[in-house]
């Protein structure tokens, strides 16, 4: 099994395509805070700041057209602003915990090339004819399918590691190191005003995304393995990632689709406490993902167990 | 030593949709022969092949491998197998030697060593760290043979392995092949519609025909099987009817052949004599005779002519 994985990973690693996005992925990473750092404004006054926030929080409250995340968003921020000036307690100076903490966008883009480098991996073999070769050794064909879907997962977990590495590394060098114990106010499940662990709530969010992560990997890997089709797998991926985050939204008023992939696969909703529906919980979210994460493998390894190899 | 059976066919059947692809095999491939299966274009001889790997799944019957049987027992099986299945498809962003590297940790026990050895067999060793994209299809041919001969298989199957040789690298193949039958007692399975490359290189042919197995013989029973020369005789003009009558005698059929004074006769080579003779004696002058020896591309062409 361990010589099966190393073939897949050193096939994965021998390619240009894997090159190309791992230089993307580092570039937009350190863009990104790179680009934060230059739109900083410094603070003289947090006091006068907060008040400042708060009375604009407050006018946008009254726009209707805020859409109900906007909405709870902006609720939450205006809970934490006056808890701020009520107990007197500064925000915590710019360290590298709390940049990674905003910059959860970049998650979605480890999904996406994600979804690139698994919709390759299984239907490669067969566009290339390579799968006969492959086939024809002492191994079964859930063995095989399982050390690509496990290579897979293993890079994927990679990208997400060198997004945590670099964004670490790009603000260390604006804010210094950072110290571990630093806290800050986050609200909790219930939605109080808590004082939290910043590097735990880092860690917490970029550890549970893996999930996420690997729901997306298991589709795209799934449908091609299924559709033997590469392009497929990547279009309808990315199609349902991106039909999905609107679909967010729309389960605040439809209860069943709390029951799809989209609205559990945010894990930063339930670090900024915007859960999609009021009984949603980071655990329901997970098993809703785990479920989904089985059914596909489940799928293409069926498929895959069965087929004839034209 | 008692050549023991490799591949043994059950019944063997294909069925695809409706179509029978192929049809009730019945035969046992042994150690230490190179076994030739032939056919026409889309007679089934890759659907076999690919029965034989599991690659595809038997609809009827069985194919045992050692004993084993490859639909129940695959992994034990294709332990001995090593093979090419239509073209050799390898990694081609990778070099040749991370595709053997690849190859060779699927199998245990197979050292660098192992590697090198095969490497120099087939003649890559200049070219070996260069990426398979930049190979020639000979050389993909070559890197296909090492990677099936890498475990040392006690069953070896190629399909159509001479496309894109050059003369001498079909020379070297069939030699490789033929030690590696007659010396090491490995089973060779090769498939082609290379007649005249099967004649040179097996020991036993099987013919098959839309998914049926037509013959299946001896190289050497193959080609001289059923008299089957042909026998081409000239004669004067004025003795046609006369010589015509005198092998009438022998019981065989002259038949006018392209020329005015040609004719010809299906015949064994060894009956030659005799009919020179006779001739002589009856006094009808030949002007020249000559035997054509009925090459296996002959007999093959013969007999998919009858299957029609
Ligand atoms: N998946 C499939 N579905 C339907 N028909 C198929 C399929 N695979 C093969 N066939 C048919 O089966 C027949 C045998 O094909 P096969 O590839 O085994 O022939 P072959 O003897 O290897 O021919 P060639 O000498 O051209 O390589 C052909 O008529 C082909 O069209
Ligand atoms: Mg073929």
């Amino acid at each position: 099994m361990i010589g099966l994985i190393s073939n897949e990973m050193m096939k994965i690693v021998n390619r240009k395509l894997t090159w190309i996005i791992l230089f993307l992925l580092i570039a937009i990473t350190a863009g990104s805070f790179v680009m934060n750092k230059l739109t900083e404004e410094p603070v003289s006054d947090w006091r006068a700041e907060q008040s400042e926030l708060i009375e604009r929080y407050q006018g946008q409250l009254e726009i209707d057209e805020l859409s109900p995340q906007m909405h709870a968003d902006t609720e939450n921020k205006l809970q934490i602003a006056n808890y701020r000036l009520e107990n007197d307690i500064a925000p915590v100076s710019e360290n590298p915990w709390s940049a990674l903490l905003r910059f959860s966008g970049l998650i979605e883009m480890v999904i996406i090339f994600a979804i690139v480098i698994a919709a390759d991996v299984v239907s490669r073999e067969y566009t290339s004819g390579t799968i006969k070769l492959l086939l024809i050794r002492p191994h079964s064909r859930s063995k095989i399918l399982f050390s690509k879907y496990i290579s897979v997962a293993v890079f994927a977990l990679c990208m997400l590691a060198i997004v945590f590495v670099t964004g670490y590394g790009v603000s260390a060098m604006f804010y210094g190191f950072g110290n571990l114990d630093t806290t800050d106010l986050f609200l909790n499940a219930g939605g109080e005003v808590t004082e939290m662990n910043v590097f735990l709530q880092t860690v917490k969010m970029y550890g549970l995304s893996f999930l996420p992560i690997l729901s997306y990997v298991t589709l795209s890997f799934a449908i091609s393995t299924i559709l033997r089709n590469s392009a497929l797998a990547v279009g309808i991926s990315l199609f349902i990632m991106i039909v999905g985050n609107s679909i967010i939204e729309a389960t605040s008023r439809i209860s069943w689709l709390k029951y799809l992939p989209f609205a559990n696969s945010d894990i930063s909703l339930y670090i900024f406490h915007l859960p999609a529906r009021p009984e949603m919980t980071l655990g329901f979210s997970l098993t809703v993902l785990a479920v989904y994460i089985a059914v596909f493998a489940g799928l293409s390894w069926m498929v895959f167990k069965k087929r004839d190899t034209a | 030593m008692k050549q023991q059976p490799i591949v043994q066919f059950k019944h063997t059947t294909k069925i695809i949709g409706r179509k029978t692809i192929v049809n009730d095999l019945n035969f046992d491939v042994l150690a230490g022969e190179v076994f030739g299966f032939l056919g026409p274009n889309g007679a089934g001889k890759t659907t076999t092949i690919r029965m034989m790997v599991g690659l595809i799944k038997i609809s009827r019957g069985d194919i045992l491998i050692n004993g084993h049987s490859i639909a129940s027992q695959f992994e034990q099986a294709i332990r001995h197998v090593g093979g090419i299945v239509e073209n050799p498809d390898l990694y081609k962003y990778l070099t040749g030697y991370q595709n053997l590297k690849h190859y060779a940790r699927m199998v245990p026990g197979i050292s660098k060593k192992r590697i090198n050895e095969i490497v120099e067999q087939v003649g890559l060793k200049e070219r070996i760290h260069d990426k398979v994209s930049s190979y020639s299809l000979g050389m993909r041919q070559r890197l296909g043979i090492a990677q099936a001969l890498l475990h040392r298989p006690a069953l070896l199957i190629l399909d159509e392995p001479t496309n894109g040789l050059d003369p001498a690298g079909i020379r070297e193949l069939r030699n490789n092949l033929k030690e590696l039958a007659h010396q090491e007692g490995v089973a060779v399975f090769v498939s082609s519609h290379l007649l005249s490359e099967m004649q040179l290189m097996c020991d036993k042919i099987a013919v098959l025909q839309k998914g049926k197995l037509v013959s299946i013989e001896n190289v050497q029973a193959f080609i001289s099987k059923d008299s089957i020369s042909r026998v081409y005789l000239e004669v004067e003009a004025s003795q046609t009817e006369l010589t015509k009558m005198l092998i009438a005698d022998l019981n065989k059929t002259a038949i006018a052949g392209s020329g005015p004074n040609e004719l010809w006769i299906q015949m064994n080579k060894d009956e030659v004599p005799e009919l020179n003779k006779l001739l002589l004696e009856n006094g009808v002058r030949v002007l020249s005779i000559h035997v054509q020896e009925r090459t296996l591309e002959d007999k093959f062409l013969e007999m998919m002519e009858e299957e029609q």
